[in-house]
């Protein structure tokens, strides 16, 4: 297990991008050390931040945290990345797999992009987790993402695939939703704003948009069977499938292909 | 001219030298406001990048609501003159289209242009102030945001809700529409409103011509877009503590860095009137600010230069709203000695005597 040990609260942001086990593994930890991640002209390096203990392993720890670490797991492929602490924005943004846990909270847009792997956030997330960044075209792409404390708002806007797991989010959960599945305990107002495709699964929730329309409380094979998938990931969140669930298709100011559960009593 | 450093009156040479030494001492410098003419907002550009400053228009919401749907999906745009000339169906979202007089010029003319030449103008209006000054169809929302108002008439639109509510009215004459146009204001209705609005028109133009009319902030805010894209090739929130124009509206959103304690100095630039932030007195910040404007005061900054308003008492090139380009104002009075460009040069020949990193 190599480690990196956080010397104190950075100065500026600090980006990880490129930092991950499968890259460490090839380098001394002198030459690891060498590595720029600042983002100012003092021109920080990995040294100037952490210590680095380097043992070639696929597994790498970051002992300590900061809202400042930035792009945090970003280019993780394989292997396994945990935080001991808190973390910027864009966590395991663009990540294609691998295990990625922070047991802090993280910043804005939390695994945007992310087309496979697990995150996993044990506090809470900023807003946009699972959205897209500025100008990108789709949030979450296929990878999962599990948030153990609070999302903020827009969890999951523009989310094309994936799973997203929520004790709790803020307003407008799955905006501009392409496809995937978000499972919440309890979400804000107005979820499921432009969503396409997709679908929301919400233990409470809001009020709802004039753009959706219930659709009874059907008994769908497809509920259980992604109640089954998600016993795995969460069994709280694979109970709230097991009642009976009133839907709802939406937004139907876009495709309306959409459904948002809730349960029925 | 007038000068301050911390609250004692200064000549503009030793303003600019403390300015220098502010700047060429911090660790993450910020640039904000860029309410100004071109030439000045290009200097803070040229500045920022010797320094490794990062830029934040006050502009930037609005800005952003616009880019950020135009990045992801594109846009369908047309002018104030296109819209006078040729369009015989408006609607008005909101309350800002209303401040100014392009709305009741519309209502006052018909199109001269095209397939409508010579029609009745027909004006709607969605979640506007009802005050009767101009001709037209006003359409409640209720208590909902004007972002959803849009997607449950896009909802009309498409013909997944109908009946005989006031949206279903309201649908049937935008697609009945020759011409038609939508005016909004996007820090109004921010970006999902503004996404949300393109898609409604997306799916009129399936049988009509409609296009949007954004209108501009009154920050010069599309002259510094314009600007930061030829200068940098990015939108205008972007940090050059990398040596290279990095674009990242959250992570160089002025407030932000302020109170998250990473930035470490500013530089707030309104040569034109622009609503000064609250960080700006307690923060480590050089104001440089129009002559005789509500903020030229020892008191604004720890450094406050005045230097020539453009169109007043300086000449400078400015965004003009109603052709939506950029042109030269001269000054209307007696121009004074200081622009805002000469002083951020100034700044910028001092910190290069200083040898600071850069």
């Amino acid at each position: 297990m190599s480690t990196l040990k956080l010397r104190s609260e950075p100065p500026e942001r600090i980006d990880l991008l490129g930092i991950d086990p499968l890259a460490l593994s090839k380098l001394s930890e002198v030459d690891a050390a060498r590595i720029p991640v600042g983002t100012s002209r003092r021109g920080l390096t990995l040294g100037d931040v952490f210590s680095v203990t380097l043992d070639g392993s696929d597994s790498l720890v970051i002992e300590g945290g900061s809202s400042r670490l930035d792009r945090v797991g970003a280019s993780l492929s394989q292997g396994s990345i945990c935080v001991e602490g808190d973390v910027g924005q864009r966590l395991g943004a663009g990540m294609a797999g691998g295990k990625l846990t922070v047991t802090g909270s993280a910043g804005p847009f939390a695994a945007s992009g992310a087309t496979g792997g697990t995150i996993t956030i044990e506090g809470d997330a900023g807003d946009h987790a699972g959205g897209a960044v500025y100008a990108a075209k789709a949030g979450l792409d296929g990878a999962t993402l599990i948030i153990r404390g609070t999302a903020g708002d827009r969890l999951g806007d523009r989310m094309r695939r994936g799973i997203i797991l929520v004790e709790k989010a803020g307003a407008r959960v799955g905006t501009r939703m392409i496809a995937g599945t978000i499972v919440a305990g309890a979400i804000g107002v107005e979820p499921g704003y432009g969503m396409r495709r997709g679908t929301i699964v919400a233990g409470s929730h809001g009020s709802l948009l004039p753009t959706f329309a219930e659709t009874g409380t059907p008994d769908l094979v497809f509920l259980r069977l992604l109640a089954r998938s998600l016993t795995a990931l969460g069994a709280k969140h694979a109970d709230l499938l097991k009642g009976s669930m009133r839907r709802y298709s939406g937004d139907l100011a876009t495709l309306g292909k959409g459904e948002f559960f809730t349960p029925a009593g | 001219m007038a000068a301050w450093v911390k609250g004692d009156a200064a000549d503009t040479d030793a303003a600019v030298e403390a300015a220098a030494a502010l700047l060429a001492a911090a660790r993450m410098p910020v640039f904000a406001g860029l309410c100004a003419d071109v030439a000045a907002v290009r200097a803070a550009y040229r500045l920022a990048d010797r320094i490794g400053a990062s830029l934040d228009p006050v502009a930037g919401p609005g800005l952003y609501a616009e880019l950020g749907s135009l990045s992801a999906g594109g846009a369908l745009t047309t002018t104030a003159p296109e819209t006078l000339g040729r369009a015989d169906t408006v609607l008005v979202v909101g309350s800002r289209p209303w401040d100014g007089d392009l709305v009741s010029e519309i209502a006052d003319t018909k199109p001269v242009r095209g397939l409508s030449a010579g029609d009745e103008r027909t004006v709607l209006a969605l979640g506007g102030p009802r005050n009767g000054t101009s001709r037209h169809v006003a359409y409640g929302i209720g208590n909902v945001g004007l972002d959803v108002a849009i997607g449950h008439l896009r909802a009309f639109v498409r013909g997944h809700l109908a009946g005989e509510a006031a949206f279903g009215d309201l649908a049937q004459k935008l697609a009945s529409a020759k011409f038609g146009v939508v005016i909004y204001d996007a820090g109004e209705i921010g970006e999902a409103g503004v996404d949300m609005l393109q898609g409604l028109l997306k799916d009129l133009n399936e049988k009509t011509r409609f296009f949007a009319l954004g209108l501009a902030d009154p920050f010069q805010g599309r002259s510094v877009l314009q600007l930061a894209a030829w200068t940098t090739g990015q939108a205008p929130r972007v940090g050059f503590g990398r040596h290279l124009p990095e674009h990242d509206p959250w992570r160089f959103d002025s407030a932000r860095q302020v109170a998250d304690g990473e930035a470490d100095a500013a530089l707030w630039l309104a040569a034109l009137p622009a609503p000064r932030p609250d960080w700006l007195v307690q923060f480590p910040a050089i104001a440089i600010v129009g002559e005789d404007s509500a903020d030229a005061r020892p008191d604004t900054a720890e450094i406050v230069i005045t230097v020539g308003v453009p169109g007043s008492s300086a000449g400078g090139a400015v965004w003009n709203e109603r052709r939506g380009v950029i042109g030269y104002v001269p000054a209307s009075g007696n121009a004074v000695a200081a622009t805002a460009a000469g002083v951020i040069a100034g700044i910028s020949q001092k910190i290069a005597e200083k040898g600071a990193s850069c």
